[in-house]
Parts: structure tokens; sequence; C-alpha cells
């Protein structure tokens, strides 16, 4: 079958590598229909997260169609539509058992890499480094999925590919981060990135009942599309200071809960960022959170910090008396995205919220190199990649 | 059965668990380190700044490795230098598997399921009412056997076994189930204590005791953990020709 493998940094290629078999009885093997690039598959394109091995295949946001199943499963036939959420749970350990299926005990085969790195492990996750096991991805004409009885979702056939795809990551990523903030009624939500997981953080924070969003990028087309179709008021940070402008917006008190859709590779200006960038590329501090620091600083007093952007490792200058002083609550977090599929899906169906607005590339699977590349400059108007294995190689809209 | 504290425990012979450095290797440390340290100062006189810092820190860090006998860069990297304890080499490791303390024995007490997730041991054969034929996968193919035998049975409590007879690798070992607080399932906790066999016939078995280390019977544990959870163990191979053994 052909899949995106990775090769290196900037460095993704479209190869000839052999079909996944089902390996364990509760395996199901899917045919990909659609297959998303993340903004997190950037932080790999920029070999930013370790332990990436030449030939490992990318993408943890497909769904497709069950062509092969393992003993095991008796709740799907072949043929079923499905969408695959990116976390890989067994259903059965404990945190699973509690609704915290990022935190699965038994996905993540390499676990002993984490538990050495942070103490403990969390769920495998398709084709995310060896750190998260080690699995190939969707970006894929085929893919195998493990637990598949608890790891397979399926989906009416009145919807569309597009509509339902973001149930594997985004939308659920941008809800979590939305419903961690306990927004109650008046609240003011500021998001930090106008990318995807940004753009439905905002969706499902006025969803749940924010009176006001407000979107922070440095991209006009992505700050014209969180006021056209978020609803939200922007702020440009290379035009406006972020933290003046909040307190004007919001009569002095800052919002009352701040997203960080940015995470690990934030950008910014002035001697802060120099120093970020230079510490990570000297490798003396893994993430560059010069968004967090600001998020931190902005919040109102008693607010909530929530963090749906990506981290991995060590953050310098990390403003904790700001933390203690202003008594904040941080939560952060990959996502529990089987716990959100049901009501998501629902909320789609009811076309209550629509997520295929973010597309604004469809490409065929050949094309996923120039596609990584486009992402990473951001050109082209660039926000959100679909590719497609079935369609042919220069055929894009 | 009513657990009392007449059964011996493993593992309550070697207290200060903290010491991974070996002696001469501490000593070397300490005086080492105390000539980094100086060496350092001297370099921030002379207004070297940046190379006496750096030098004070690492003489620091050598002079307590020697005093405490621990290195957190030893631990870091799983390294220990010093040596077997008098009473063999004691490895203890815990897991919380989220099934009842008697659904957990019951698996562990078919000692002929222990290859299923102890990658170390080719097979168990219950020879016996309590005795009991080990394989284990030695160097090179070469098969090391024992005879063991179970000296404590507490169903959902404890197994305790030790080998017997002429073992190439003479061991002891302990499972304790014990119910977690809170609907968490059953905290494991397993001892195996193995005293590395002299000279040359123990050679195979020798080289064996590498297999059998910390990291690796946490290994163990995690499969266990997942094949009485989830059915099966995790794999993120593609296809069956890239299968471990």
């Amino acid at each position: 079958m052909k899949a995106v493998v990775w090769h290196g940094k900037h460095n993704v290629q479209v190869d000839r590598v052999p079909d996944p078999q089902i390996l364990n009885p509760r395996d199901a093997i899917i045919r990909v229909t659609l297959s998303g690039i993340c903004g997190s598959d950037l932080h790999l394109y920029n070999g930013i997260v370790p332990t990436m091995k030449e030939g490992d295949i990318l993408g943890h946001e497909f769904m497709g169609v069950v062509v092969e199943l393992g003993s095991g499963v008796t709740n799907f036939s072949k043929g079923d539509r499905v969408v695959v959420p990116f976390p890989i749970s067994c259903g059965d350990c404990w945190y699973c058992k509690q609704g915290l299926w990022s935190l699965c005990d038994n996905s993540n085969p390499n676990s002993f890499m984490l538990e050495k790195l942070y103490g403990d492990t969390g769920a495998g996750i398709f084709g995310y480094s060896h750190l998260y096991g080690g699995y190939a991805g969707g970006q894929a004409e085929y893919v195998r999925v493990p637990y598949a009885d608890v790891g397979l979702h399926k989906v009416p056939e009145e919807l569309s590919d597009e509509q339902v795809l973001f149930l594997t990551d985004i939308f659920p990523t941008g809800y979590q981060a939305a419903e961690n903030c306990s927004i109650r009624d008046g609240d003011t939500v500021a998001v930090w990135g106008c990318g995807p997981v940004g753009l439905l953080a905002m969706k499902s924070a006025q969803h749940l009942g924010a009176t006001n969003v407000i979107g922070i990028d440095r991209f006009p087309e992505r700050l014209e599309m969180a006021k056209r179709h978020c609803d939200a008021e922007v702020i440009n940070y290379e035009e406006q200071d972020v933290a003046e402008v909040l307190h004007h917006m919001t009569g002095g008190r800052g919002p009352d809960a701040c997203i960080d859709a940015v995470g690990t590779e934030a950008h910014g200006s002035g001697m802060e960022a120099a120093y970020d960038m230079v510490k990570q590329t000297l490798r003396l501090e893994s993430d560059r959170p010069i968004a967090l620091r600001q998020l931190i600083r902005a919040c109102r007093k008693g607010g909530t910090v929530s963090i749906p952007g990506v981290y991995s490792g060590f953050v310098d200058k990390m403003p904790m008396g700001a933390v203690f002083a202003k008594g904040l609550t941080l939560r952060a977090g990959q996502t529990h995205v089987h716990r959100y599929l049901d009501p998501l899906l629902k909320l789609i169906a009811q076309g209550a919220i629509d997520t295929s607005f973010i597309i604004t590339h469809r490409m065929a699977l050949e094309e996923a190199p120039a596609g990584y590349r486009l992402f990473n400059e951001k050109k082209d108007g660039c926000i959100k990649i679909v590719l497609n294995p079935r369609l042919a190689s220069g055929a894009s809209a | 059965m009513e657990l009392t504290e007449a059964v011996p425990r493993i593992g309550a012979g070697r207290k200060n668990r903290k010491v991974n450095v070996g002696h001469t290797e501490r000593n070397a440390s300490l005086m080492g380190g105390a000539a980094l340290a100086i060496t350092g100062i001297k370099a921030l006189a002379g207004r070297r700044l940046l190379p006496g810092l750096a030098m004070m820190v690492a003489g620091g860090m050598f002079l307590y490795r020697g005093k405490t006998g621990y290195c957190g860069l030893y631990e870091a990297m799983g390294v220990d230098t010093s040596g077997p304890a008098p009473g063999g080499v004691l490895i203890e490791t815990f897991v919380t598997i989220n099934r009842t303390p008697q659904q957990v024995y019951e698996f562990w007490r078919n000692l002929e399921n222990l290859p299923s997730f102890m990658r170390h041991l080719e097979s168990v054969k219950v020879t016996g009412e309590n005795t009991s034929l080990w394989k284990a996968r030695g160097p090179a193919g070469v098969p090391v056997e024992w005879d063991a035998e179970m000296v404590a049975d507490y169903p959902g409590q404890l197994i305790l076994w030790h080998s017997i007879g002429e073992a190439a690798l003479p061991n002891e070992g302990t499972v304790e189930f014990r119910e977690a607080p809170g609907d968490r399932g059953t905290e494991v906790k397993v001892s195996i204590r193995y005293y590395p066999p002299g000279g040359a016939p123990g050679k195979a078995a020798a080289k064996l005791t590498h297999a059998v280390t910390g990291a690796q019977i946490e290994e163990d544990l995690k499969r266990l953990k997942q094949i009485l959870e989830t059915g099966e163990t995790a794999t993120a191979e593609r296809t069956n020709n890239h299968e471990r053994p």
C-alpha cells in the first residue's frame, strides 16, 4: 500500500510499504477514505518530538471503512463506515473505565520510555513517535486499529467524510479545551492560536455558553476565519500588545479563561521569543512556552488556563508566581476522544456545529510532501489539509 | 487463610536501596570530586567564571555520589555498580491490575501461565503437587533449567517459591496480591532473589542473570496486566513477519 512515511526532519515521502495485518484478536484493518494533517504532525515534521524513526508512517486523524476484523471484535462488521479516535485505548484499565481514555495503561508498548520521562505513561497514539508506542499512522491506504471494539465509532451514511473526520481529534480536542474552562454565563474566553483546534475551541466555548470569544494569532486568514465562522473578536499579536488589548476588552479584569491552542512551537516577537528559539535549538529547553506565559499573565484572578496545545518536555521561566498569586487553575492533557464521540456526533448531525469550514486544501495522498511543506510554511492560506487516498494526484482542489 | 507475620518476606534484608555506586568508585568519586571542586574555585578566583562554575557543580555531584553512594545519573540510566548484596540479587517490582486479587492470584497460581508474560521463561511445567520444572531461555539458545517448589500458598494473597536441588541459578520469589483502595483493582508485588553462581559451570546461568533485571520483570508485569485486563498483549508491529519472538 501507499503511505506517508517520515524520513527525517522536513522530509516526508509517499512510499510503498507492506499492508498491515491483524495481529491481535481485538484488531481491525480499516481502508482509509480521508485523513487529516494535524498541527501536531508539524511538531514531528520539524523534528521537535523525539524518538521518530525513519520509516514511521504518519497520521492520527483518519476515518474509513472496516475491511477486516479480528476474532474478538463482534460489535462491528466489514463495510462499516467508521471514525477512529487518535488515542489508542484498551477500554479495560482503570483509566479507560474512568473515562480518561488518553491515559490508557495498556496501549503503549513503549511505556517505559514515557515512564522515564514523565513518571508514567499515556495511551499509545497512531503515527506519533515511538514514545507513544510506535504505531503506524493513518495517512495511508490501510491502517491497523488495535482494541477496535472500543476504538471504532460508526458514522451515519447521510453525513459526509468531511463532516465527521474531525471527530477523530481536533473537534473533541477543541471541545475538551473549552469544557476544561468550566464556562459560566458572562464569561470571556480568549484563545491563543486560530488554527483548527483554536477555531473549534472557540465554537465549542460559544456552544458551552461563553458570552465573548477572543481569538489571537498573526495570520490574517486565520483571524478572518475566527471572525467569520466563530463570531470572535480578534487580536493580531504582531500588530497589537495582546495583554493590553485583552485588559481593555475585559474592563481590566482579564479573560475568565484562556486556552493555549499553540503549544510547544509558539512564535512571538522580541527578546523573549529569541531567547526560547535559541534555547530550543540548542536543546537546552525542549518547548517554547511563549503563548503559555502570556496566557498566565493575561488570565483573570481565579480563572482557568486550559492547555490543549502539545508540550513534550521542559519549559523555562514559567510564571509560577502569577499562577499562585492569581489562584489560577491549570488544565491540560491529551484528549479523551472516545468520551466525546457520541455527544459531538449528535451536535454535527443536528447541524448545531459544523467543523468542515476549516478545510482549506483537499489533496491526494501522493501530494502529502507538498502538503506538509505548505502547512508548515502557512502558505496559500493553508489552515487544514485533508488527504484522500482515492483522489488522483493533481486533481486536488 | 490468615496471613501472619511469620511468613518470610523477601526484600526485608537489603535496607539501603539507594546505594547504586560500588565501593572503589565511591572513594574515587570522593577524591575526584574534591579535586574538581577545588580546581573550580581556583578557576573562579582566576576570573574564569563559566569553567569554574561547571567544575564546582560537577565536583559537588561527585562528592555527593561518593559520600552517599547514590548517583542520580546512574539511576536515570538504570545503572547499578554496587553489586549483589550478600543475600543474592533482589528484584522488586510493583503493578496495579484492574482485576480482583483472586483473579490475579488464580492466573499466577496456574504456573504454566507464567511464560505467557515472562519473556525470559520458555516453559513452566507442573511436576507434582508443589513442584514444577522451569525452563529459561539461556544465552545462544542453550536452555537453563531448574526445579522449583512452592513453599507457601495463600489463595488470593501470596505465593512463595524457591528453587530446589542442583539449580543452575538458585532463586526464590514471592508474589503478593493486595486489594487496592477504592476499586482500583489489585496491587501486585513481585520479589525475586537469585544467587549468581561462580565458576565456569555457572557461566550460562550467569549470563541469564543479565536477562533478569528489574526493568525486564517490570515489562513482564505490564504484559501480565495487559493479558488480564485486555485479553491480549499490546504490539505496534505492522505485520507478523516483524513480530518479536
